[in-house]
């Protein structure tokens, strides 16, 4: 279904660029001057939302190296025009490591790495690789195949409406298994979709939450980087699903859980083969196994037997013995996409531009 | 010409208060925000290259608002331009020719002019108000440019992210140097600088332009069309925007997605007033703009300061120019009360 032929994705294993990496990685290891990081937002620190759960990886690394790192970080860097500069000027003042955090950072992280073969580069949501730029990304649909299995306990309509930021595999994939997880609950249930082909507009997604109420949804996910589609669903008596951070304290106690972002182990992780001179470029993927998708508390309003089940989930999906995207999977059409038996391939995951059976909506 | 200095100077002083209550060195700080960003080839190329689509797209702009045509569309206009530019670039069958660049050059043109064509025609024909018709054209043109990324010109080896391809080499403008990013499009803004200046001040349709904005009634009553004022005034800035979104698409991006400018076409219509509409303060206010943005992230890289200064300072050095300009042309005065 991907074509990888384009020179660019030849190297999405990371195997090429490991290859050459790790030679040149050593010389780092003996220095005694503090580590130099440079991190770059895309948007102010808010007290919810996508950059927040960055900036706590980065507390994570000033916890781990205390003073034997130097933090250099800018925030509000979308376009990748700016983006471009600000990555230049971060590695040319000296910084070893360097952190992008959005897919927009990506076109220009690949023109700046390569001038810079000796800076470490670590790129969040990318999905390209070069000698010395790793990516690290998270299971998502991980997270919300656990939610929809509480949303689908929890309603009463069999109807789930989801608010997404754009249509992107990186929102499509986890809008399908939100459906997916409460279709394991309950075959019949139907998701309403919409995208508001923005990150950040409270007006339009409190329009889409009450559309999706007015439509029959009464648990609403909304994957944008705000708490208004956790707090209008509140508003109307819907149950809400939060993303990237735990949202309670906005969902007028209606909040059944949030799939919560810890980029921790990948900021610390990646400091830390800096500074001991193993850094390698590698395509880091973790979920609830490895804690970087992690639920938020599950509301007191779901009895205690389903979230027993829920958190059985949770370790059934970390261990691997249940894979969300597994078959048999239809498209919208009925076509299907995944045989009964066999599971979506992870390239296909990464690459999702297709509802399931049972989503209502248009993708754009 | 005081204005500027005193808006500037006056700046200066407040931001340097500004700095002081948040406990930083404002000479140090004032140095980082201004001097820091230059003192280097790169920093002085990453200032050229952010001034010059503003420079552009002001002069275009500024031929429209010296006649009271208010083109707030640029944003749209760019964005159309750089579709039509890109469109080029990516579906030319040659991808190497030498005459691609110019090619999507007039491509960008056309596409601006095409789109501020829109709001000639209603304005010109039907009195609509060009004001409304060119910004709700940008949202339109956002959104054209969402569909075409998300659907037909998206990249089949891009694991369906919402982008182009990247555009060939021959469809790019090259670097002078390859360690930095300023290239051959910054001749085009200083060519239009050039010409906005033939126009306005040595032109006689220029000078008619000027007239029909300054004193509607008597150009009228001159014989000056006010129609051909509003069709030349929006396809100026139709035309500069969307020369600007095509070096935008063929510099620094080399592919579309979904937001391809940092709202270069509104802070043009800012630079447009900050340089009085006319070419060389156009260069000036360009140049100081680019700077403010440079600045706004030296600070924040060097000494941490929040990136919400940025626009802070901006917005301080816009007020005291508008509030000396107020001052300049109106003189305060007690008038006594009425016995």
């Amino acid at each position: 279904m991907i074509n990888l032929t384009r020179r660019k994705f030849l190297q999405y294993s990371g195997a090429a660029g490991a290859a050459i990496g790790t030679g040149g990685w050593a010389g780092l290891a003996s220095a005694q001057e503090p580590l130099k990081v440079g991190v770059v937002y895309v948007s102010p620190i808010a007290d919810i939302g996508w950059t927040k759960q960055h900036s706590l990886g980065v507390d994570a690394i000033k916890a781990e190296f205390g003073d034997k790192v130097a933090l250099t970080v800018i925030d509000n860097i979308f376009m990748p025009q700016d983006a471009e500069r600000v990555f230049r000027e971060l590695a040319a003042s000296g910084n070893q490591l360097i952190f992008g955090t959005s897919f927009s950072h990506g076109t220009p992280m690949q023109k700046v790495a390569p001038r810079f073969p000796k800076v470490a580069f670590e790129h969040c949501s990318g999905i390209v690789h070069l000698a010395n730029l790793g990516t690290f990304e998270a299971k998502y649909y991980e997270g919300t195949f656990v939610a929809g299995a509480a949303g689908a306990h929890m309603s009463k309509s069999g109807k789930i409406g989801f608010i997404g930021g754009f249509p992107i595999p990186d929102i499509v994939g986890p809008a399908n298994a939100l459906l997916l997880g409460a279709q394991s609950v309950n075959p019949d249930i139907t998701c309403n979709a919409i995208f508001l082909n923005s990150w950040f507009d409270p007006g339009k997604e409190k329009e889409a939450a009450n559309t999706l109420i007015s439509q029959g949804c009464d648990v609403i996910c909304s994957m944008t980087d705000t708490a208004t589609g956790v707090q209008v669903a509140g508003e109307g008596g819907a149950w809400s699903i939060g993303y990237a951070s735990d949202m309670a304290k906005f969902g007028s106690g209606k909040q059944l859980t949030a799939f919560t972002l810890d980029w921790s182990s990948d900021y610390v992780g990646a400091a830390r083969g800096v500074a001991a001179g193993t850094w390698k470029p590698e395509a880091r993927w973790d979920g609830l196994a490895g804690g970087v998708v992690k639920m938020a508390p599950y509301n007191e309003a779901i009895p205690a037997d389903v979230i027993a089940k829920l958190k059985q989930l949770e370790a059934d999906i970390g261990s691997g013995k249940v894979h969300p995207y597994a078959g048999e999977l239809k498209d919208q059409d009925g076509n299907v996409k995944v045989a009964a038996g066999s599971v979506l391939a992870d390239a296909d995951i990464r690459g999702m531009n297709w509802f399931v059976k049972g989503m209502i909506g248009k993708l754009g | 010409m005081a204005a500027p200095v005193i808006a500037t100077v006056l700046t200066l002083v407040v931001g340097s208060l500004l700095f002081a209550t948040l406990g930083y060195d404002p000479l140090v700080t004032l140095q980082a925000f201004f001097i820091a960003p230059l003192n280097s080839l790169n920093g002085l190329s990453e200032w050229l290259l952010k001034a010059s689509p503003l420079i552009l797209i002001a002069c275009g702009l500024a031929v429209g608002f010296r006649a009271n045509v208010w083109n707030i569309g640029a944003e749209g206009q760019l964005i159309v331009g750089a579709i039509a530019a890109c469109g080029v670039g990516l579906f030319y069958p040659n991808p190497e020719s030498p005459i691609l660049l110019p090619l999507m050059f007039l491509a960008g043109a056309c596409g601006g002019m095409a789109w501020a064509a829109i709001p000639a025609f209603l304005r010109a024909r039907m009195n609509t108000n060009e004001i409304l018709v060119t910004l709700m054209l940008t949202y339109i043109a956002t959104l054209l440019l969402s569909w075409l990324v998300h659907g037909p010109w998206r990249d089949p080896a891009g694991f369906n992210y919402p982008q182009t391809a990247l555009l060939s080499a021959a469809a790019m403008f090259e670097p002078f140097d390859y360690a930095y990013r300023l290239n051959a499009s910054v001749f085009i803004t200083v060519v239009a600088v050039f010409l906005m200046w033939l126009f306005t001040d040595r032109s006689f349709l220029g000078y008619k332009m000027s007239v029909s904005g300054a004193a509607p009634l008597a150009a009228r009553y001159a014989g000056f069309r006010e129609s051909s004022a509003v069709w030349i005034g929006l396809l100026a800035g139709g035309a500069a925007a969307g020369v600007a979104g095509m070096a935008e698409v063929a510099g620094p991006l080399g592919q579309l997605s979904p937001q391809i400018s940092p709202g270069y076409g509104f802070a043009a219509i800012i630079v447009a007033f900050i340089g009085r509409l006319n070419a060389f303060g156009i260069v000036l206010g360009g140049l100081l703009m680019s700077l403010l943005f440079l600045g706004g992230e030296a600070v924040q890289m060097n000494l941490g300061l929040s990136a919400a200064l940025t626009r802070i300072f901006q917005g301080i050095l816009l007020f005291f120019l508008l509030a000396a300009d107020f001052f300049i042309f109106y003189r305060l005065r007690r008038i006594p009360e009425h016995a």
